[in-house]
C-alpha cells in the first residue's frame, strides 16, 4: 500500500496542473454541497421547529371518513370530519408509549358575517388554550388583549386575520375593552379614523358536514401573532372547544350534560324532526341579503358549562412523538393500534398540506441543484482523468509489463483520486463550514414566504453538525468513486504491448 | 530440459485493411540456462517473438511453454505472474517510472511480490537493489529520478531491475544498444556471470557483435521465419 500510496502522490506532484483542474472542481463541489447541506439541514430544523414543533407535532390522527389528508391548509367550503368515538381513540393514544403528548382540537372554516351581508372566510381551531400553548411551545405570542382563560369563551384574532377581516368587510377588530392602537391600523382605516367601525366581538357561522349552520358570537379577547411562521398560520384563530362546536354543530359540552324527560325522548325517537326545530335553534338568512347580527345570537353560555364534560367532539388530534422515535414507523404503529376505531394516523406532512408540500419541492430543488453540481464535477474530474490515463499508457503498460496486476493499477489511480479528493474536498468543506458559520452570524430574515419555507423561519439559519460532515464525507467519496470508474477501465484495458508499441 | 519451447508460432497484426504476418511457423526450443541471440534485420519478427517468450503478447497460433506451462491458455491474472516471477524483460528503450528513482525502480518487480513464496522482507529487497545498482555502476545515482539520468544510465537501471528478481529468463531487445563499449561489456559480463551462476537463462535481440560473442546459441529470423541456427 505504501508503494502505491508514494506512486499516487509523485504522481499528483508530476502532473500539478491537471490534480489543480480537479483539485478546484473538487473544491467548489464540496464547498456548494456543504453549503447545500447546511441549508437543507437547517430547513430541516427550522421546518421541525416551526411546523412540528409549533404547530402540528410530527403525527396527526384525523376521522377514518376524513378524504383528504391535508387538514391544515384545506380547500374553501371543504369541512373536516368529526372524528366519532374520540373516547376509544384516546384509550389508545395513552397506551402508547412511544407518545410523549397529544392535543384534540377542533379544526374548520367558518364565515365571518356582518350587517352588510359581506361574507370573509376564517379558519379556527377549537382547542383548550393553556393546553394548546403548552403543547406548541408558546408559538402564540400575544399582541394586544390577552389570552383566552381556562374554561372562558372567546376567540384570539390574529393580526393579519383582522387586517384582513378589515379589507374585505370593512371593520375592525378590537379585543375586549382595549382600545384603539392607531399604529397598528392600516392605511385605509387611518384615512376614515373617526367613523371606524370597532367591534369586540365576531359573528361567526360554521359548516357543518351535513352542510347545516350556525351563527355564533365570539368576544373577541385578545389579538396574537405566531411567533413562528405567522405568514403561514396568521388566518389560524383560536377559539374556546365549545364555541366552536356550537358554530359547527358538534354536540357541545353543555348539549352532553342536557338529560331528556321521557316526553322529549319520545319526540327525538320519532321522524318528525321538524317539530323539535320549530324553535329557533337554527338560525335562518335574512333573504334581503343582510344579517342581523346581534339579533342572531342567541346563546351566551360559559364554556364553564362543561367543567368537567368532554363530548368528544374533536377533527384533529396533534400528537408529538418521544425523542428520536421515527415518525413513519409511529405512523404505522399508530395505524395499527387505531384499527378498531374510527381515527386514523397520517404525518405532520400529510395533514400539512400544501405547506409540506412546497417545503418538499424546495428541499427538491435544492437537493437536485447540489446533486447537479455533483453531476458537472463528476464529468469534468472524468474527463481529466482519462485524459491522464491515456498520456500515461507508456508508464502504466510498462508496469504490468513487469508484474503489476490490474488490481495495483486501480489502486493506484483510485489512490490518486482519492488523495485529490480529500485535500481538496477536505478543504472545500471546511471552506463551505466556514461559509455556513458567516450565514449564520448574518442572521439574514425574511418576509418572502417561500424563503421562509426555504429558511424554515424567518430567519436564514443554515446548520451544520457531525452527520453532515459525514453526509459530506460520503458524498465526496461517492463523487470520487464515480468519477474514477471510467478512467480505471481505461487504465485498466492498458495492455503492456501498447507500452512497449508506444514506443 | 527446455525453460522456453514455441511450435507452430504463428503470429497476425492487423495494419489498415490489411495483415501483417510478423511470425509465420516458428518452431524454437531454447534449454535452461542458455545463452541464445536472436539476429534478423528490422521487421523480421524479433522483438514479436520476444515479446510472445515475455508472456506480453500472445500468438494467433500455436504453442508456447515457459518452464513446462502453456501461456497460451493462461488468464491476465496468470500471465502477469508469470512476468513478474519468471521473467526479466529489458525493453528497447528504458520505459522506467518517473516518479520513483532509480532505487526505488529497481525496487519495484521485488515490491510487488506479494505471495509468501517469493515475498522479501523491506531490508532484503534494499540490499539486493543496492548490490545491483553498484554492480551496473550507478551507486552514485541511487536517489536520481530517471529524467536526471543519461540514456545509458537508464539502460543500466532497466537491466537492474530486469535481474533483480532472480528471473529464470531474462529478454533483451538490443540491450546494449545506448551504452558505450565498456559499460556494455561491464554488463554483458554481469548477465554472463549470472548465466553461469544462476542458470538464468538469456535471450537478447541485437546487431551487436559483441553482444554475440557472448551467446552460445545464434538464431536466424527472416520474413517471420527461422532460417538459420548457429551453436556459437
Amino acid at each position: 500500500m505504501k508503494l502505491v500510496f508514494t506512486i499516487a502522490w509523485r504522481n499528483i506532484q508530476r502532473h500539478r496542473r491537471k490534480s489543480a483542474v480537479i483539485g478546484v472542481i473538487l473544491f467548489l463541489g464540496a464547498a456548494v454541497m456543504t453549503v447545500g447541506n447546511g441549508v437543507l439541514s437547517g430547513m430541516d430544523r427550522g421546518l421541525s421547529d416551526s411546523i412540528i414543533n409549533r404547530f402540528t407535532g410530527q403525527v396527526v390522527v384525523l376521522s377514518r371518513t376524513q378524504e383528504r389528508d391535508g387538514v391544515i391548509i384545506t380547500a374553501m367550503g371543504k369541512s373536516i370530519e368529526v372524528i366519532k368515538g374520540y373516547a376509544e381513540i384516546k384509550k389508545v393514544l395513552d397506551s402508547q408509549d412511544y407518545i410523549a403528548r397529544y392535543l384534540p382540537v377542533g379544526r374548520g372554516i367558518t364565515m365571518v358575517l356582518n350587517e352588510a351581508g359581506d361574507m370573509g372566510f376564517t379558519s379556527l381551531i377549537g382547542a383548550d388554550f393553556e393546553a394548546y400553548q403548552s403543547m406548541f411551545l408558546n408559538n402564540v405570542q400575544l399582541v394586544e388583549g390577552r389570552f383566552l382563560k381556562k374554561g372562558e369563551r372567546g376567540i384570539l384574532i390574529t393580526e393579519g386575520n383582522r387586517k384582513e377581516i378589515f379589507l374585505n368587510q370593512n371593520f375592525w377588530i378590537q379585543p375586549e375593552g382595549v382600545p384603539v392602537r392607531d399604529a397598528a391600523l392600516p392605511d385605509e382605516a387611518k384615512e376614515h379614523r373617526d367613523t371606524l367601525d370597532v367591534r369586540e366581538s365576531v359573528v361567526l357561522m360554521g359548516a357543518s358536514s351535513e352542510n347545516a349552520s350556525l351563527d355564533i358570537l365570539a368576544p373577541v379577547k385578545g389579538v396574537v401573532r405566531y411567533e413562528y411562521l405567522d405568514k403561514f398560520w396568521r388566518y389560524f384563530n383560536i377559539i374556546d372547544m365549545e364555541s366552536f362546536r356550537e358554530a359547527f354543530q358538534y354536540v357541545t359540552a353543555s348539549d352532553a350534560k342536557v338529560k331528556l324527560d321521557e316526553k322529549k325522548s319520545r319526540i327525538m325517537e320519532s321522524e318528525n324532526l321538524d317539530y323539535l326545530f320549530g324553535g329557533n335553534v337554527i338560525s335562518n338568512t335574512d333573504s334581503a341579503g343582510g344579517y342581523n347580527v346581534r339579533a342572531m345570537v342567541k346563546r351566551d353560555r360559559k364554556a364553564g358549562d362543561a367543567a368537567g364534560v368532554d363530548s368528544g367532539a374533536y377533527n384533529v388530534v396533534f400528537i408529538k412523538l418521544k425523542k428520536g422515535v421515527s415518525i413513519d414507523g409511529a405512523v404505522d404503529r399508530l395505524e395499527k393500534a387505531l384499527k378498531n376505531t374510527e381515527g386514523r394516523a397520517v404525518s405532520w406532512k400529510k395533514a400539512a398540506g400544501e405547506i409540506a408540500e412546497l417545503a418538499t419541492i424546495i428541499r427538491g430543488a435544492l437537493f437536485g441543484f447540489v446533486m447537479f453540481i455533483f453531476f458537472v464535477a463528476i464529468i469534468i474530474i472524468m474527463n481529466t482523468l482519462t485524459m491522464t490515463a491515456l498520456e500515461r499508457v507508456s508508464e502504466l503498460g510498462m508496469m504490468r509489463a513487469v508484474g503489476a496486476q490490474k488490481g495495483f493499477i486501480s489502486r493506484m489511480f483510485l489512490t490518486e483520486t482519492f488523495i485529490l479528493s480529500f485535500a481538496f474536498g477536505g478543504a472545500g468543506m471546511l471552506f463551505g463550514i466556514v461559509i455556513v458559520a458567516i450565514l449564520n452570524a448574518l442572521g439574514i430574515t425574511t418576509d418572502n414566504s417561500v424563503l421562509q419555507l426555504l429558511f424554515g423561519g424567518d430567519v436564514f439559519s443554515p446548520f451544520i453538525d457531525f452527520r453532515d460532515v459525514m453526509v459530506g464525507i460520503a458524498e465526496l467519496s461517492l463523487v470520487t468513486v464515480l468519477a474514477a470508474i471510467y478512467p480505471i477501465r481505461v487504465t485498466r484495458r492498458i495492455t503492456p504491448l501498447e507500452a512497449i508499441a508506444r514506443d | 530440459m527446455n525453460i522456453i519451447e514455441l511450435s507452430g508460432i504463428k503470429k497476425d497484426y492487423p495494419l489498415g485493411n490489411t495483415t501483417v504476418n510478423a511470425l509465420r511457423g516458428v518452431d524454437l526450443n531454447i534449454e535452461e540456462g542458455g545463452f541464445l541471440s536472436i539476429i534478423g534485420p528490422s521487421g523480421s519478427g524479433k522483438t514479436t517473438l520476444l515479446n510472445l517468450i515475455g508472456c506480453v503478447d500472445t500468438p494467433t497460433e500455436g504453442s508456447v511453454k515457459i518452464a513446462g506451462q502453456e501461456i497460451t491458455t493462461m488468464s491476465d491474472e496468470e500471465l502477469t505472474d508469470t512476468r513478474l516471477y519468471r521473467v526479466g524483460f529489458i525493453f528497447q528503450t528504458f520505459n522506467l517510472i518517473p516518479v520513483l528513482n532509480l532505487l526505488e525502480n529497481v525496487e519495484f518487480p521485488l515490491l510487488l511480490m506479494k505471495d509468501k513464496k517469493h515475498r522479501l522482507p523491506k531490508s532484503v529487497i534494499r540490499e539486493r537493489a543496492e548490490k545491483l545498482v553498484a554492480e551496473v555502476g550507478l551507486s552514485d545515482f541511487m536517489h536520481h529520478r530517471p529524467a536526471e539520468l543519461s540514456g545509458g544510465q537508464r539502460q543500466r537501471v532497466a537491466i537492474a531491475r530486469a535481474l533483480v528478481t532472480n528471473p529464470d529468463i531474462v529478454l533483451a531487445d538490443e540491450p546494449t544498444a545506448n551504452l558505450d563499449s565498456e559499460t556494455g561489456a561491464t554488463i554483458l559480463n554481469l548477465m554472463k556471470q549470472l548465466n553461469e551462476t544462476e542458470k538464468t537463462t538469456f535471450v537478447f535481440s541485437t546487431h551487436d557483435p559483441d553482444v554475440l560473442k557472448y551467446a552460445r546459441r545464434i538464431v536466424k529470423i527472416r520474413d517471420g521465419l527461422i532460417t538459420e541456427t548457429v551453436e556459437n
